[in-house]
Formats: C-alpha cells, structure tokens, sequence
C-alpha cells in the first residue's frame, strides 16, 4: 500500500536521525524526576500529585519532537512533492503520524507506569494511569500534529505549537489525570474516566486528520 | 529494462494569469506542449517561471485561464501526472539516495526503475552515502533521479541544472531525451541556456 510506505520510512528516520524513542522517554524520565524536588518528598503530597503531574509531562514530551513532524518537510521541499504524490494529504498525515507516534512514543505509558509506582500509587492505580495514557497518547500525537502543520516551516515554530495545542489538550488531561487518581482513592470512576479519554482520543484521531491536511494545503499554496 | 510508453497527453494553457502576493505576475499567456516536446521557460530572477511551474503542477490556482492535460483541469489531474522538481531537492539527510529512490518509487505506485535510475544520473558510487554528506551537485542528481523513479509523463523542473557539473549536464540532457522518447512531456524553467536538442523556449516578460 503507498501510504505505508510513509508509514515505514517515518518510523525509519525517527530512529535514523532522532534516536527513536529515547527523546521522549528520556525527557519525561528527567521531567519526572525533578518533581520530588520541587515539590517536597512527603508520600502524601507525592501520591495526590503523582497522576497529574505524571499526565503533564507526558504531554510535553508529546510536544517535545513536534516541531520535527512537518517543519523539516515544509523546508526540504518533501511536503511539496507529498503534495505531488496523488494521494490525499489527510492520508499522508495519518501516514506520517502514526509512523512517528509508534516509532517514538510507544515507551511513556510504560515509563507512566513505573513513575505511578514510584510516586507511590498502588500497582492497580498506576496500571489505570498507564492504560489512560496509553489511550490518550494517540489522541495527544494528532493534536499537536495539527499545531505543528500550522505552524510548519515557520520560525520558533516549536513555541506556537505549545500555545496551540496545550489549550487544547485539557479534556485528555483532565479525564487521563482523573483516571489514575479515581484509581488511587479506590473509586468507581476511574474507569469512567478511562473511557472518556479513549473517546476523546478517538475524536482527535479520526478529525484531525482533516485539519492538519488544511494547514498543509494552505502551507503549500 | 525498458519501461512502456506513456499515454500522451498534451499540455494546454489558455489565457493565463498568475499573481504572486498580490503581484500579478504572468498574464494572458497561452501555449501547447504535444507529447515528446520539451519546453524551456527563459526569463529573468522573479519573472514568475517557478509560479508558472506550480500552477502547472495543479497546487496554485489561476487568477483567471485555464490549464489542463488532455482534457482535465491540472488541479485535478496534475498530482497524478506530474513529477516536480523544485529549488529545494527533498532529500532527508539520514537517507542513502538508495532508500530515498525505494520511498518514492514505491509511494508513486508505478513500477520503476531504481539502478537505472540511479546510473543514469551517476549515483551508483554515492548509492549508499547519507544524503548530508553528497555535494550540493550530488544532491541535485539524487533529487533528477527521484523524477525519473516517479516514472510521470509530465515533468516540471525548476532551475534543474543549477548546481550540476558538466559531466551531470550531459547526463540529465540524456535523461530527458530518453523521457521525451516516451512521449513524456518536460518543462523546465532556468535562467542559463539548456543545451537540450530542440527544445522550444519561451521567454517569460513582465
């Protein structure tokens, strides 16, 4: 199929160029890891703190390779012969993302898991709070992609994708959050919560597409 | 191995206008190219010869006029025809021109010919070299040999020998007289003389 082969040669330069997955887990390691210092070391605040503290830094190290996505494109001339490819943007989007999220992003719900426990989360809370983040980190990757086509090519594009896409991001942070803290304090709607974040994250995937492929459009003309 | 010919499909262009950020730049142009021609757009620095390139390539629309190939609209048909090549060469600088030729021939989904691709533009030492350690003329020959593994019968190429050596321009003159063999079509805008045998020029004036 032609728009897997998007799909492999994205996953193929993540890892080429970018070092794959390291980026991101390696920033949301250290960022995670600076939290006790910041903020105390008393178990209690760290538990109450830990599911959004650790969904926050997740989204930044989403954020973290986004400038990458589309901007290179824009300025190596690769966007203007995707453009030429006969297959529609929106495709080449979902091509392009998909290839990086599975590429790079694969490992955070993992680390998500392993920070829950060490900010002191039961093993069954900090497992919830890894399956929400593991839901929400599609829906994350589509949303910063549009942030990042909009701001493709454009200089200190990296600043305005935050400001973009951060606003954006409070449902998946909310119910994300809301999910491993529900799980946490033993109540029921923490796999409410988990829900919510696979329908937003649904939501993201299946529109954005069309949204980021408008902003190319108009990037190219 | 020898690739078919293409289904001919000429190139018209009627009473054109073309505007840049709000300059108008190109007005009432018409011409024809027939199957097996190649066209050479002359002119000086901002004339508009790289717009013209785009809205032949169907991704800038018109002011006003009409291009199609055959008998559809080129912002229709053109993504499925064209191969463009512009200033920038789309070349990723972790990707070997070998890998780089794969991606391209297999997302155009036409079968192709990746080592003769690759000789006839000189490429088969530099195959395996990153792109980011080819010369500026290097990378120009990897990014002719990405037009010629799209395998399209309309090529659209913007300054295609800036940067090459004499050496490459024998070679990309080669390719384009194989391409037009086919009945493929070449339009080629430049600012220096292409010594390409008989290919018409028109000089772009404002």
């Amino acid at each position: 199929m032609r728009a897997g082969a998007i799909f492999l040669r994205e996953a193929r330069l993540a890892f080429a160029g970018g070092g794959g997955p390291a980026a991101p887990a390696a920033f949301f390691i250290a960022s995670l890891t600076l939290v006790p210092l910041a903020i105390g070391q008393s178990p209690a605040t760290l538990q109450a703190a830990g599911p959004g503290v650790i969904c926050f830094a997740a989204l930044l190290a989403v954020l973290q390779g986004a400038e990458r996505l589309f901007g290179e494109d824009v300025v190596d001339g690769t966007l203007e012969a995707y453009g030429l490819s006969g297959l529609p943007l929106s495709v080449v989007a979902i091509a392009k993302v998909l290839g990086s999220v599975l590429a790079t992003l694969w490992p955070l719900p993992l680390v998500g898991l392993g920070g829950g426990i060490a900010f002191g989360l039961p093993v069954e809370a900090a497992g919830m709070l890894a399956l929400a983040l593991a839901a929400a980190i599609p829906g994350l990757a589509f949303l910063v992609a549009i942030a990042a086509a909009l701001s493709a090519g454009a200089r200190r594009g990296g600043l305005v994708i935050a400001l973009i896409a951060a606003p954006l991001a409070i449902p998946l942070m909310v119910f994300t959050a809301s999910a491993g803290r529900a799980a946490d304090i033993g109540n029921a709607a923490a796999s409410a919560n988990l829900l919510l974040t696979c329908a937003v994250s649904l939501f993201l995937t299946a529109l954005s597409p069309f949204a980021i492929s408008a902003a190319l459009k108009a990037r190219l003309e | 191995m020898t690739l078919p010919d293409y289904d001919p499909l000429p190139l018209t262009v009627s009473d054109l206008s073309l505007e840049r950020g709000g300059i108008p730049l190109i007005s009432g142009l018409s011409l024809r190219v027939e199957p097996g021609e190649a066209l050479v757009l002359l002119g000086r620095n901002g004339v508009g010869k790289t717009t013209l390139l785009r809205a032949l390539s169907g991704v800038l629309r018109p002011v006003s006029g009409d291009i199609r190939y055959g008998d559809t609209p080129a912002i229709k048909s053109a993504p499925a025809i064209c191969a463009f090549l512009g200033h920038d060469n789309a070349l990723k600088p972790d990707e070997s021109p070998r890998q780089s030729l794969a991606f391209w021939a297999a997302l155009s989904g036409r079968s192709a010919d990746i080592p003769g691709a690759m000789a006839s533009m000189g490429l088969k030492a530099l195959a395996d070299r990153p792109s980011r350690r080819l010369s500026q003329g290097q990378k120009r020959r990897a990014a002719l040999a990405r037009i010629l593994v799209q395998n399209r019968p309309v090529w659209l190429l913007d300054e295609p020998a800036a940067p090459l050596d004499g050496e490459g321009r024998e070679k990309l003159s080669a390719t384009v007289t194989a391409h037009r063999a086919r009945g493929g079509l070449v339009i080629a805008a430049t600012h220096q003389a292409l010594d390409w045998p008989d290919a018409r020029v028109q000089e772009l004036t404002r």
